[in-house]
């Protein structure tokens, strides 16, 4: 029982951690600012190419890259594509994001055409250890151990320093805020830096598990952390790191426990999920103080 | 102005006044444009014939889209799912027996052995669409917003997750081949005159006047004593009928179905297409699939490369630009002309009005 | 006596409607000066229009001898005019302490930051008793303390405030104006709008009555109470705005 129970919970958490920190690098940007972010799919996608494109060079120099690209990619869109629709209604945003998100990953398939492309960023990882007698992925562990580590220094930086209080106060009442003097642009760019280093953190892991990158590489894990978001509730951190851990750890005891035959349609679940969250308890699991709009 | 709201006292047997026949024009425009389009393209050899007839059943799509979502201003990601309803619904009752047995081992025995005539199933594929968005719609009407969004996102991708994986009945993730391959330009291009009529004809109702109502000022509907979940019920149901439709004329335009065709990029075209002429109108609608199929085909041929006259060099663009080109512009239009071309607007003698 | 804030033919329009149509205030430095008006006069505008929340259509706001009319939302605060909104909005889900070290947001001398807020602790042991709880947990008139205490944070020269006493009971009013005065007496010029007349009569050193977005009288409280008009501007004459 506990060799074998180990390894699944290493796995589930392994999972968890990685939707839990893409939901949040959502949750970041709709708590600021509304938007429902679909472009995080290629903050993902695009420093997996990085580390692609590097990797025949150092671990170091290809993961600096990976997350440099990340950064730089979200301020640009930042810039050009979502500033200018600020204060607009947020479904006009989530199409707006809809689109950023296909231009950039149809700008990857011309590029780079839409074949696998193979990565093995942290190959150092392969090989497991024992672990209370069990034995242990070792890239899993580490996916796990990043995950909590990166949770506990965001919500250092959230609670503790300047820029965190301006961002916690900016989401409860952006205008108020504002008021106070807190800067809206640099809020913002703030939100979308820590989307994006939270997004490399994820292209990491996630292609090192995977072995390939595509340009669907993020869409397949952003679309099951918006679910994530949806579920903690949206505009709220804490929920959106819950909410990340329960999907991935359900998803991943669903394909352990449910029949051979139901094993696909586990995903189905998940979104079936959702919905229910949206018709029962539309503020999510844990709603969101001060949260303006009502989904 | 946009011209609906003048009137709110829409009703058919005034259609016969002088005022009434007034208000028919943007229909009789577009139904004429979309003939004309369809007798000229009958002229022309297959392969344009084929682009055109494609055109079309974009159309339809697009139509159905813009029922639901042009007149309750609520998100719709879901559509492209009814599409795949319809496509697959028609598909299985119209494919030969023999077919169906060597690709889908789980239907049920009378399906398996049955073919039925091709009305029949492209109506059953129009209908089923209709009801399963009338159980999925029934609770998901109450959301507005991002809610809206991730709810209808949610169903396309449980959609596109049980198409995937029931392979005994869909084909699973490989193609389900040998459809009977029925669509003409004919056919095609008089079932988008058929979708564009009864969106007209629904955009005239009452119970469409009243959902564009809750589309300005949800609040103000509600107290107004309108009914918000069940009118946008309505137009969700009619809507996914429409690109029910679509998806069966799609699937027996093609001969062959995968669930790759009824997923993100397709969604992501047809909401352009809609963005791009100008949600709020069934002109934008219509015009938004002329300018996207245009430029798409443009692009399409740039990347074949074309021959200039008189230059002994072809002009050849790069293969996937124009997905990228598609994309900017989609971008372009938001940021820059968030009511699309038509701003919203029906087109009438005088231009847009 | 120099003008700190000075308002010329200032108007702001919500599409076709005029909220404030050619208003002209002067506010000299160590005034109080109150609007008063009823409710959809245009007096929330106007703040909104100082601070910067809504546009102008025409006119000038000078303060300081600085055009400010122009200047985006969260820059007013740094120029010296902190604005304590209607329904007082507090950010309820982080700390009183917080939300006073947030009113520092554009100061950078920490420990004189970290001796405002002892000062102010000091002034409400209410406050510094539920220093770490969450904001909206407080009651009205301690949401209202914490909110004006939150805009000295950033030691403004101009304090403006809307509608301290809405929703609060008689005994919290008389403490929000003593804050009032207090502050005043500490320098900080403070204009506040108010549809509670007689408050805001009694406090300032003169008075705007605004209706319809148009200031109908303008006076100290001996004048303006004397005033056969004073009744009819504050409570009607709307349709000469509506015209």
């Amino acid at each position: 029982m506990g060799s074998a129970f180990i390894p699944i919970m290493i796995d589930a958490f392994s999972v968890g951690g990685l939707y839990a920190l893409t939901a949040l690098g959502i949750g970041l940007i709709f708590s600021v600012m509304r938007l429902a972010n679909f472009a995080h799919a290629e903050f993902v996608t695009v420093p997996a190419y990085a580390l692609f494109v590097l990797s025949d060079h150092p671990v170091v120099v290809s993961i600096s890259a990976a997350v440099l690209v990340a950064v730089v990619l979200a301020l640009v869109t930042e810039r050009a594509a979502f500033r200018p629709l600020r204060g607009i209604d947020p479904a006009t945003m989530l199409i707006a994001s809809f689109a950023v998100s296909m231009f950039i990953q149809r700008l990857l398939v011309f590029a780079f055409d839409s074949r696998i492309k193979p990565v093995n960023p942290l190959a150092v990882l392969d090989g497991s250890v024992a672990l209370f007698g069990a034995q242990v992925n070792l890239l899993k562990l580490t996916t796990v151990i990043t995950c909590l580590v990166l949770l506990i220094a965001l919500t250092v930086f959230l609670k503790y320093t300047r820029f965190g209080l301006e961002m916690r106060a900016a989401a409860e009442d952006f205008t108020m805020s504002r008021l106070l003097g807190v800067r809206a642009n640099r809020v913002i760019a703030t939100a979308f830096v820590l989307s994006a280093l939270l997004a490399a953190v994820v292209a990491v892991l996630f292609s090192a598990q995977t072995g390939f990158v595509h340009p669907r590489f993020g869409l397949q894990i952003v679309i099951i952390a918006f679910v994530a978001t949806v579920i903690g509730g949206l505009g709220n951190l804490l929920g959106a790191a819950v909410g990340g851990f329960l999907v991935g750890v359900v998803s991943t005891l669903l394909q352990a426990l449910l029949p051979p035959d139901l094993r696909p349609f586990r995903e189905a679940f998940v979104f079936l999920l959702v919905i229910l969250v949206l018709l029962f308890r539309p503020q999510g699991l844990f709603p969101a103080r001060g949260l303006k709009e009502r989904i | 102005m946009i011209r609906h709201e003048a009137d709110t006292s829409a009703r058919s047997d005034r259609w016969l006044t002088p005022d009434g026949l007034a208000r028919l024009v943007p229909l009789f425009i577009l139904v004429v444009v979309v003939a004309a389009v369809m007798l000229a393209a009958s002229q022309l050899g297959i392969v344009q014939q084929r682009r055109v007839t494609f055109g079309f059943i974009s159309l339809i799509t697009v139509v159905g889209l813009y029922v639901f979502m042009g007149n309750s201003g609520v998100l719709n990601f879901s559509f492209v799912g009814f599409m795949a309803i319809g496509a697959y619904v028609s598909a299985l009752l119209t494919m030969r027996p023999q077919v169906k047995a060597t690709f889908l081992r789980d239907l049920p025995d009378w399906l398996a052995a049955a073919q039925f005539d091709p009305v029949v199933g492209a109506l059953a594929g129009g209908f089923a669409a209709a009801l399963v968005a009338l159980v999925v719609g029934l609770p998901i009407m109450r959301l507005s917003g991002i809610g809206a969004g991730i709810a209808t996102l949610s169903v396309l991708i449980i959609f596109y997750i049980v198409l995937g994986n029931w392979t005994g009945v869909t084909g699973g993730q490989r193609s389900l081949m040998g459809l009977p391959t029925y669509v003409t330009i004919w056919n095609a291009g008089l079932a988008a005159i058929g979708a564009i009529v009864l969106a007209f004809v629904y955009q005239e109702s009452r119970s469409c006047l009243a959902l564009r109502a809750s589309r300005e000022d949800e609040v103000a509907a509600r107290a107004a004593g309108v009914r918000v979940v069940r009118e946008r019920l309505t137009a969700f149901v009619l809507g996914a009928f429409i690109c029910g439709m679509a998806g069966v004329f799609y699937g027996h335009f093609l001969g062959t179905l995968r669930v790759e065709n009824f997923y993100l990029d397709p969604t992501f075209l047809y909401i352009t297409m809609l963005v791009v002429g100008g949600m709020r109108s069934l002109t934008g609608a219509v015009l938004g699939v002329i300018v996207i199929s245009t430029l798409t085909e443009l692009l399409r041929l740039l990347e074949i490369g074309v021959r200039l006259p008189g230059i002994d060099a072809a002009l050849k663009a790069p293969a996937g630009l124009g997905d990228v080109v598609l994309a900017a512009m989609m971008l372009g239009i938001i940021l820059f002309r968030p009511q699309g071309i038509t701003g919203g607007r029906e087109i009438t003698l005088r231009g847009l009005r | 006596m120099t003008a700190l804030l000075e308002i010329r033919n200032l108007t702001v329009q919500y599409g076709r409607i005029n909220a404030l149509t050619d208003v002209d205030i002067d506010v000299s430095e160590g005034e109080i000066v109150s609007i008063i008006g009823p409710n959809g006069a245009g007096k929330t505008s106007l703040l909104s229009t100082i601070a910067g929340v809504v546009p102008a259509a025409g006119g000038t706001i000078t303060f300081r001898g600085e055009d400010i009319l122009r200047l985006p939302l969260e820059e007013s605060v740094r120029k010296g005019i902190a604005l304590v909104p209607e329904g007082r909005h507090v950010l309820p889900g982080l700390t009183v302490l917080e939300n006073l070290r947030l009113g520092a947001t554009i100061r950078s001398d920490t420990p004189e930051v970290r001796r405002d807020i002892e000062r102010f602790l000091d002034a409400f042991p209410i406050l510094r008793e539920r220093r770490n709880e969450p904001a909206g947990r407080l009651s009205g008139g301690e949401q209202q303390m914490l909110v004006i205490a939150r805009a000295l944070m950033s030691r403004p020269r101009l304090l403006m405030l809307d509608e301290p006493s809405l929703g609060l009971g008689p005994q919290i009013v008389d403490k929000v104006y003593d804050m009032i005065s207090d502050t005043r007496d500490q320098g900080v010029t403070i204009l506040v709008v108010e549809q509670n007349a007689r408050r805001a009569l009694a406090v300032a050193d003169r008075t705007h009555v605004l209706n319809g977005g148009i200031i109908r009288l303008s006076g100290t409280a001996e004048t303006l109470s004397g005033d056969p008009d004073f009744e009819a501007a504050y409570f009607g004459l709307r349709s000469v705005a509506d015209g």
